[in-house]
């Protein structure tokens, strides 16, 4: 049985080739692969400034944090960004353990990411 | 009228300390002296943790029940506990309005109560072992369960989702690095105390991907990998080392063992 996770896409209003994603359910090994082909898929078709709202996502493993990763340096390379906000205490503690919180560009509340979008 | 209840006494074996107080009849006024000699002679012979088995008792009356508070304090002074099994529904809807329920424990069986003394007074470890498939979609169903049964001995919510972390790290390596066919079982064996949690996972090595797994213990390869926004796999093992408190890997052509010891924090 893979893990539930269910990804809602929603413009932002007045941002340009921006998207909102919504993350709901735990992210790891069994859906790695959907959540990557998704949200690549629309980095290629040029939406290279995403926000991700992690309020409803339960869990993350190294595995989705290496996704993570690679989404945000994707986008960056475009000249986007991937901003995530609402990030619940032991998933960014997992992102802390491993020293990505440098990395990956947090928010505490959703506002505060659309409004960092350039 | 006199008191209406017998009282019949069992012991556990293998459980010195705990003794079954099977009451049977119903728990009036009168039965209050009755009590009180009971336990008093309970606590004489060193038993200090008494199961109430009130299977065959339909009342208890609030005289009785006062007892009972009394002898469960003389018992937890001497390091044990008083706690009801076999409650009908009637009773135990009766104890919960006097709010009894909130200084008694109450247990569904007889079983169940002599677990919690093993557990709490005890501390004996309870051992979970699953074998399951070399398959990838095996894996949350196991991680839950670990982190629902720390959940449910006391673990915190922290605790139980690091824990939930290395489970699910552990077993996917297994999968990912380890021999693959339905036939190439996976054990996980979780020895959980109130105090640590020990989790062991093993499997059959393949050849081939002994390379890769050992890789990432080297300090190096887990500074690397780190640091790394262009790597997008290998960090598993730099998590479990970074949540647990002991983690040794055994890796030779025969089999994989990965331990990890995780003490209680919450």
């Amino acid at each position: 049985m893979e893990s539930q996770i269910d990804m809602t896409f929603d413009d932002i209003r007045g941002k340009q080739n921006a998207k909102l994603i919504r993350f709901i359910g735990d992210m790891d090994a069994t859906n790695i692969e959907t959540v990557h082909e998704k949200v690549c898929n629309l980095i290629n078709e040029g939406i290279i400034s995403i926000v991700a709202d992690f309020k409803q996502l339960r869990y993350v493993n190294s595995t989705g944090l290496g996704i993570l990763l690679h989404f945000s340096k994707t986008a960056k390379e475009k000249g986007g960004c991937f901003k995530i906000a609402n990030i619940n205490e032991n998933v960014y503690e997992i992102i802390e353990i491993i020293g990505a919180t440098t990395l990956l560009e947090i928010y505490d509340d959703l506002e505060d990411a659309i409004n960092a979008l350039t | 009228m006199g008191s209406s209840v017998n009282i019949e006494i069992r012991e556990v074996p293998r459980s010195d300390g705990v003794v079954i107080l099977h009451f049977i009849g119903d728990l009036i006024s009168d039965s209050v002296k009755q009590i009180n000699e009971c336990i008093s002679g309970v606590i004489a012979k060193s038993k200090n943790y008494a199961i109430v088995d009130l299977s065959e008792s339909n009342t208890i009356s609030s005289a009785a029940l006062g007892e009972f508070m009394g002898c469960r304090k003389r018992l937890v002074e001497k390091g044990g506990d008083l706690v009801f099994t076999g409650l009908k529904l009637e009773m135990r809807t009766k104890l919960n309005l006097m709010g009894a329920t909130k200084i008694f424990r109450i247990h569904s069986d007889i079983r169940t109560a002599i677990n919690a003394y093993k557990w709490d007074i005890e501390r004996q470890p309870e051992k979970i072992h699953v074998s399951f498939p070399p398959f990838l979609k095996v894996v949350p169903p196991l991680r839950q369960l670990v982190s629902r049964i720390a959940r449910q001995k006391g673990y915190g919510n922290r605790d139980s989702f690091r824990i939930e972390t290395i489970v699910d790290e552990i077993c996917n390596n297994a999968v990912e690095h380890g021999k693959s066919g339905p036939d190439e079982m996976i054990d996980l064996i979780v020895i959980i105390d109130p105090d640590k949690i020990e989790i062991d996972v093993r499997n059959m090595s393949d050849p081939e991907k002994i390379e890769s797994l050992t890789a990432q213990l080297l300090p190096e390869n887990s500074k690397h990998h780190k640091s790394k926004p262009d790597v997008k796999r290998g960090r598993g093992l730099t998590l479990i080392k970074m949540l647990s408190d002991e983690l040794s890997v055994e890796c030779t052509e025969q089999g994989t063992s990965v331990r990890v010891k995780k003490v209680r924090e919450e």
